[in-house]
């Protein structure tokens, strides 16, 4: 205990008299009788005399006012999960009981400057940082009086969603799960091992080359013919494959999807090495496209790299803003104070640039969010017009000349190096037109025999060549041939940034910045605003402050912008204008995020986890979602007759990925194929997506799709119509590797640990105790179906894979090695008494948890110490002072920003078989997947959007009675105008209809229905014609209802389902017919271009 | 044209520019007697740092204002004076103090040490809203004191106004006699209370309530919430500026988590410290300065 530091530089003879006497009387007597005592006989004086040093001591010698919460026996650093800001936590517990959770401050998240990482872990006892007040419930997350602890299997005899549970024994559910049978009494149902058919990984490999083949060739007979050889080919195996005359589907491994909500590294590693590397599916599928998808997939875009004579390797990221050093920000469809990644790291920059007159913002966001309420400029924009707005800005400052021309004049690297920027983009490339006029493809050298091609190896495969054509740019009028990576100062190519249709050769050309001015062009400044429902002014106003601080500013955009049907050319659009005042990387400007590998893949961290392992399959075919994948190329287009191809059945997504409102509408449709199992992890798809209600129809039909297991916490809105409910471990009993979110500019890597014991119960797999959980699972079904790559010598080289701790600790050790090859960024060990800390803080944890032998044992003597090290301190985080360098961040993007994309434009949309626009331009809102107007009529004439409050997270905090009790249910929220138009006064009861849910409710297929319905807020902070309701209320599961499990009836909790969820509301595509809105090239779930009728309840 | 004190529990949402708004004539203050208990428990405790890691001229305030802590513990109890200087400008209306409080002492539903009060102004398009977190003032006159029946509310040496849960006897008359309604009850309750108790099944109420029914620190004792009478449980509840990690020093459970960083503590003795500083701004101001009952929470604005 800390006290002893402090009593031992007060020696004992110092005291004065008397004391000695009253610390002995204190031993026989409590603390609060001392004082009774010493109050009654006037004695206080004499105690509030002593000396605090004294004092102090006194106090301490009772050891009932110990505050043990103040000792690191008693905390363990950890990584919260109460939304996905991923703040660094410090854990405080009473004999194993989490009591209460504060800020970890070698966190950036909670602390800034956060600690360096070399602090001693003793001296960080007493040190905390802030954190928001979902973290601070977390506690009523992990001690859920709801929460599963057994294996429910729905009841014989019932259907899904009739919440009658039945607890099974672990194995038996595993085992039921891999071999199927009869297990309803509705019939057999398929289990895993059925579709565990194709396992030898050389004639998956074979196959994948051959569908690659048939793919892409356009010729339809040879492409018929390729079919015929395929079949020939692989004529033993054909009954693998879904369908034989359809190779390209895979095989029927693919009909086992994985799909998962929230989900971190180490269980992605592990689900991975389950479903792909393990059971051989390709179907694994996240959820980006219901957060923010567009911006992710936007930003790959932006981020594909030429490479090979094509462009690959766009990373699925995007860019936000370093408030801390920004002058001037625009938050678009963004409240940092709400979300946004968040307020405990960006809350107190901003506030503190306010106040110390450092930092202007405004906020463009239809309601006035606690971040509005405190901006310099709140614009109610009209939602989706966002791009519009962003091309108005973009248009006054091409017009004025504000555009900081010696960065956006960097043809190639070497130019953006001696302009001393970091990044660079396609501005000044000259693209070709075709005979309308419209921008298509880069003008290459070679077309114009201005430069040959140059043979060159390629970078996938060095001992292969291909045949690099050099890009072209005008300088001062003259065509130059570049290479865009070109790094040597003589080869700096700095171009003429605005050309205007010049011929060069038989090519009609214009520069991409040209192409972008145009397409800014398209609306006068104030037609722009008429769109937006804003004033030209303010754009006017907003564009000269953006360009009055170099790099210091920045427009910094999330779901607002996103989640439209035109998302994907709103976040261009934004990004756009970043460009043009080349923020990229810059203190103040658009960063990236940066991360320690914890998997291993840098070389000589001691575990290559991917790697490691035994009798990898070789995944392939199309996944049920058409992700990185062309219609056009396909068999399905290839079968059909030439006039039926258009639009297709389903849309498909050549440039997203992780698209989840199409994973069960897919499965519904079984397009392109039938689907057996569907595994769902931490996932809410029914209630998180819009118009998730019709993904119940298609759950509650066990024809469309045969088994339905999940993992969940509780019986949440969608496990509640699963067949299996596995309970998992809560986010203070498990591991997890969280990453990070671009707006911090630090490398980092926090880490979730096992805090408290599990609540769940106990089992056995490949002969190890372990609580049941996601990993147990997986490790289960994996001893069943004999994968190679778990069990013994699953990890290879590396060894034995039966406990999750086999696969997580050698991830922390990677993290303690480092990220340099001859160790140099190794961690130090940690001391004697770090280590006795690390073991005194676990002493509650059941040895199935934690067991510091077997722990040693999984990294070895060596990398032990440091993994405590890493551990202590909540993972590995870079020291403040190294996150910048200069006026730039550290950890650069560093790369082209490709303003211009000739990949999209590429992409044939398989809806409309036209072209997709390879720049930011205006679409606009509300549009079908087919790009037809969706019109609902006058009668439905106020725009639904949501908005968060900070005190809910989507779908997983309604239990969270601390958070109910501030604000126990949402509200619809109004303009005062549109209330009193419609009659309604703040605290009526209203419902929520549309188009396509006029009767307003949402349809559990269980014989009940909820309605949409809860109170009207009357607000002034809202753009009349637009009202909102706040994500997380409104539930109608997630113990809020009753249930029963073995006939027992279990009552739930009503505060848990107040308020209203009107994402039921939200329009169905009327094409589709089952799923949402959505932007058909960037993949977003549309949140916000839905038109509502709000009637009285 | 003279006010009445507000002594209503409750302020009213909408009520709270009402408070911030000086108006109206001062109340006679001279029924609340300046208290001075001789039994009051100064902060004492065992800060384990000489410094606190990370200090430096460009540190969190957090870690500058842990240090100026530290150095205030050396003092004598009486010869430092706690403050709370509390930033409008920067509160984001979160509620993470709310709950982070909540959490450290433990209170049960009904009882809030520091709510922080929503309120929108203007007419759209010009309209804002403001965010105002509201502890217990401390008063230097404390009109909750001298109604207390049995003197088991006090000014406490350092100026923090303390209830002695073994003396107090739950009358309630200082919920009235408080002009902030910075105090609430006790009733027993706990948050998972009724929450269903199946055990084997699910998690189950009596697993859940663990963190609930766990021993809090307030006034440097542990008290469970065990049985239906045991203290705190039956007493009138409020802020305590965080006493017993003050003693630890570390700040108030809501300054450290404040996200905005717009909750401020310390000793306003010590020139140097970042809090005197601050409430010798000119904006600064104070809750219902007109009711002469001297807080120790300042704002600024």
């Amino acid at each position: 205990m800390t006290d002893k530091t402090l009593l031992s530089t007060q020696p004992a003879d110092d005291m004065p008299d008397g004391i000695e006497e009253r610390s002995i009387q204190k031993n026989s007597l409590s603390r609060r009788d001392f004082l009774k005592i010493s109050t009654a006989a006037g004695g206080a004086a004499a105690f509030l005399g002593l000396l605090p040093q004294v004092s102090a001591a006194l106090a301490n010698t009772d050891d009932q006012t110990a505050y043990a919460l103040a000792q690191l026996e008693n905390q363990i650093y950890s990584t919260c999960l109460q939304c996905n800001t991923v703040c660094g936590i410090k854990v405080k517990l009473r004999d194993g009981v989490a009591v209460k959770i504060d800020g970890n401050p070698y966190s950036p998240w909670t602390l800034s400057p956060h600690l360096n990482y070399n602090t001693p872990f003793a001296e960080t006892a007493k040190v905390e940082g802030g954190i928001c007040p979902k973290g601070q419930a977390g506690l009523q997350t992990v001690y859920d009086p709801y929460r599963i602890v057994k294996v429910l299997k729905r009841k014989s005899g019932t259907k899904r969603g009739e919440n009658q549970w039945v607890t099974v024994p672990f194995d038996q559910a595993l085992q039921e799960i891999v071999e199927g049978g009869d297990l309803f009494g509705e019939g057999n149902v398929p289990g895993l091992r059925e579709s565990f058919a194709l396992t030898d990984s050389k004639v998956a490999k074979a196959m994948a080359d051959a569908v690659k083949k048939i793919l892409g060739e356009k010729d339809a007979d040879k492409k018929a013919a390729l079919l015929a050889e395929f079949k020939t080919t692989f004529a033993a195996d054909l009954d693998k494959l879904i369908d034989a005359d359809h190779p390209d589907f895979g095989p029927k491994n693919n009909q086992v999807v994985f799909n998962w909500g929230r989900l971190k590294g180490g269980r992605s590693d592990f689900i991975n090495r389950f479903m792909r590397d393990g059971f051989g599916t390709t179907n694994t599928h996240g959820h980006t496209t219901v957060c923010q998808g567009s911006l992710y997939f936007t930003g790959k875009a932006m981020s594909e790299k030429y490479e090979d004579g094509k462009w690959t390797g766009g990373d699925k990221f995007y860019w936000q803003g370093d408030v801390r050093n920004s002058e001037f920000v625009i938050f678009v469809g963004a409240s940092p104070f709400e979300g946004n990644y968040g307020p405990p790291w960006r809350s107190s920059a901003i506030t503190q640039g306010v106040v110390d007159g450092a930092l202007k913002y405004a906020v463009v966001d239809p309601r006035l969010s606690k971040t509005a309420a405190k901006a310099w400029k709140w614009l109610p924009i009209r939602p989706g017009t966002e791009g519009a707005m962003a091309l108005a800005l973009i248009r006054w400052i091409i017009d004025n000349g504000r555009y900081d021309a010696s960065y956006l004049a960097a043809a190639n690297k070497a130019a953006a190096t001696k302009a001393g920027n970091p990044t660079w983009t396609e501005a000044p490339w000259l693209v070709k037109l075709d005979k309308d006029g419209k921008p298509t493809t880069f003008l290459r050298a070679s077309e114009i025999g201005l430069m040959e091609k140059e043979t060159r190896p390629m970078v996938s495969d060095p001992k292969k060549t291909y045949d690099f054509d050099y890009f072209v740019t005008l300088v001062d009028g003259i065509p130059v041939a570049f290479d865009p990576y070109a790094e040597e100062e003589d080869q700096a190519v700095a171009g003429d940034l605005f050309v205007e249709n010049v011929q060069l050769g038989e090519f009609m050309v214009k520069s991409s910045l040209q192409i972008i001015a145009d397409a800014a062009r398209e609306h006068t400044i104030e037609e722009w605003a008429d769109l937006c429902g804003l004033n030209a002014a303010d754009l006017v106003t907003l564009a000269q402050e953006f360009t009055n601080h170099g790099k210091k500013a920045c427009a910094d955009i999330h779901r607002g912008v996103s989640q439209h049907t035109n998302g994907f050319y709103n976040v261009l659009a934004w990004y756009t204008l970043n460009a043009l005042i080349g923020n990229f990387d810059y203190a103040g400007g658009m960063i990236k995020l940066s991360t320690y590998d914890a998997a291993g893949g840098k070389k000589g961290q001691p575990f290559p986890i991917a790697s490691l392992s035994t009798g990898k399959k070789a995944p392939f075919g199309t996944s049920i979602i058409r992700h990185d994948a062309k219609y056009q190329e396909s068999t399905i287009y290839s079968n059909l007759p030439e006039d039926k191809r258009y639009p297709a059945q389903r849309n498909w997504y050549p440039l997203a990925s992780d698209i989840y409102q199409e994973v069960i509408p897919s499965i519904g449709e079984a397009y392109p194929y039938a689907v057996k199992n569907l595994f769902l992890y931490m996932g809410s798809p029914v209630y998180s997506l819009p118009a998730g209600h019709k993904l119940i129809e298609i759950l509650t039909d066990p024809k469309k799709l045969p088994m339905f297991v999940t993992f969940d916490i509780t019986i949440g809105e969608t496990s509640m119509y699963a067949d299996y409910i596995f309970p998992d471990t809560s986010y203070l009993e498990r591991w997890e590797f969280n990453g990070s979110h671009p707006s911090i500019p630090f490398k980092v890597q926090g880490i979730r640990q096992p805090v408290i014991a599990p609540l769940v119960e106990e089992v056995n797999v490949f002969g190890q105790a372990m609580p049941i959980s996601l990993e147990a699972v997986l490790l289960g079904l994996a001893e069943k179906l004999g994968l190679k790559n778990f069990g013994k010598g699953g990890l290879g080289d590396g060894g034995d894979f039966t406990h999750q701790d086999d696969l997580y600790l050698r991830m922390v050790a990677n993290l303690a090695f480092g990220e340099k090859e001859d160790g140099s960024d190794t961690v130090p060990d940690a001391d004697a008494e770090e280590m006795r800390l690390f073991e005194e803080a676990r002493k509650y944890l059941p040895k199935s948890v934690f067991d510091p032998a077997r722990w040693k044992a999984i990294v070895g003597e060596a990398l032990w110490p440091k993994v405590v090290y890493v551990l202590n301190r909540g993972g590995r985080f870079q020291d403040f002072a190294k996150g910048y360098k200069g006026n730039q961040v550290a950890n650069k993007y560093g790369r082209l920003v490709n303003i211009y994309q000739e990949k999209t434009y590429g992409v044939k949309s398989a809806m409309t078989g036209k072209n997709l626009a390879g720049y930011a331009r205006y679409i606009p809102p509300q549009l079908d997947v087919t790009g037809k107007p969706v019109e609902d009529g006058a009668e439905y004439d106020l725009r639904l959007i949501t908005h968060r409050e900070i005190m809910q997270t989507k779908s997983r905090t309604s239990g969270n009675y601390w958070l109910t009790a501030l604000l126990p249910e949402n509200a619809v929220v109004m303009n005062g105008s549109d209330a009193q138009r419609l009659g309604l006064k703040d605290g009526d009861r209203v419902k929520i209809v549309s188009a396509s849910n006029p009767e307003g409710v949402w349809d559990l297929h269980n014989g009940t229905k909820v309605a949409m319905a809860g109170k009207v807020k009357v607000v002034q902070g809202m753009r009349p014609g637009v009202i909102s309701f706040a994500l997380g209320f409104g539930h109608f599961a997630y113990g809020g209802v009753d249930f029963f499990i073995d006939g027992e009836q279990i009552k739930g909790d009503p505060r848990r389902v107040r308020g209203l969820h009107c994402n039921a509301a939200m329009r169905v595509d009327p094409y589709l017919g089952n799923t949402t809105l959505v932007d058909p090239v960037g993949g977003s779930a549309v949140f916000y271009d839905t038109m509502v009728k709000v009637v009285k309840a | 044209m003279a006010e009445e004190p507000n002594t209503q529990p409750s302020v009213s949402r909408k009520g709270f520019l009402k408070i911030l708004g000086v108006g109206g004539a001062a109340l006679a203050i001279n029924r609340f007697a300046p208290v001075s208990k001789a039994r009051a428990k100064p902060s004492v405790g065992s800060p384990a740092l000489s410094t606190v890691p990370g200090v430096g001229p460009n540190s969190d305030v957090l870690i500058r204002m842990q240090d100026e802590l530290l150095r205030a513990l050396e003092k004598q109890p009486s010869e430092r004076r706690w403050v709370m200087v509390i930033d409008l400008r920067k509160c984001i209306g979160c509620s993470a103090c709310t709950i982070a409080c909540v959490a450290e002492n433990k209170l049960p539903p009904g009882v809030v040490y520091r709510p922080v009060m929503d309120q929108e102004i203007g007419t759209y398009p010009n309209v804002t809203r403001k965010f105002l977190p509201r502890p217990c003032m401390q008063c230097d006159i404390p009109p909750c004191v001298p109604v207390c029946p049995v003197n088991a509310t006090y000014k406490n040496e350092e100026g923090v106004v303390v209830i002695d849960y073994d003396q107090c006897i739950g009358c309630r008359y200082c919920i009235t006699a408080c002009p902030y309604s910075a105090r609430t009850f006790d009733f027993g309750e706990l948050y998972t209370d009724g929450t269903a108790e199946v055990e084997g099944l699910i998690v189950g109420q009596k697993t859940a309530d663990q963190y609930e029914r766990a021993a809090n620190f307030e006034y440097q004792e542990e008290r469970e919430r065990i049985g239906h009478n045991a203290s705190p449980i039956g007493n009138v509840r409020k802020c305590h500026f965080c006493l017993h990690r003050l003693a630890e020093g570390m700040l108030p459970a809501c300054t450290t988590t404040c996200v905005g960083r717009a909750t401020f503590f310390g000793d306003a003795n010590d020139p140097n410290s970042l809090v005197a500083d601050l409430i010798a701004s000119p904006n600064v101001m104070r809750l219902k300065e007109e009711l002469g009952t001297e807080p120790r929470v300042y704002y600024l604005v």
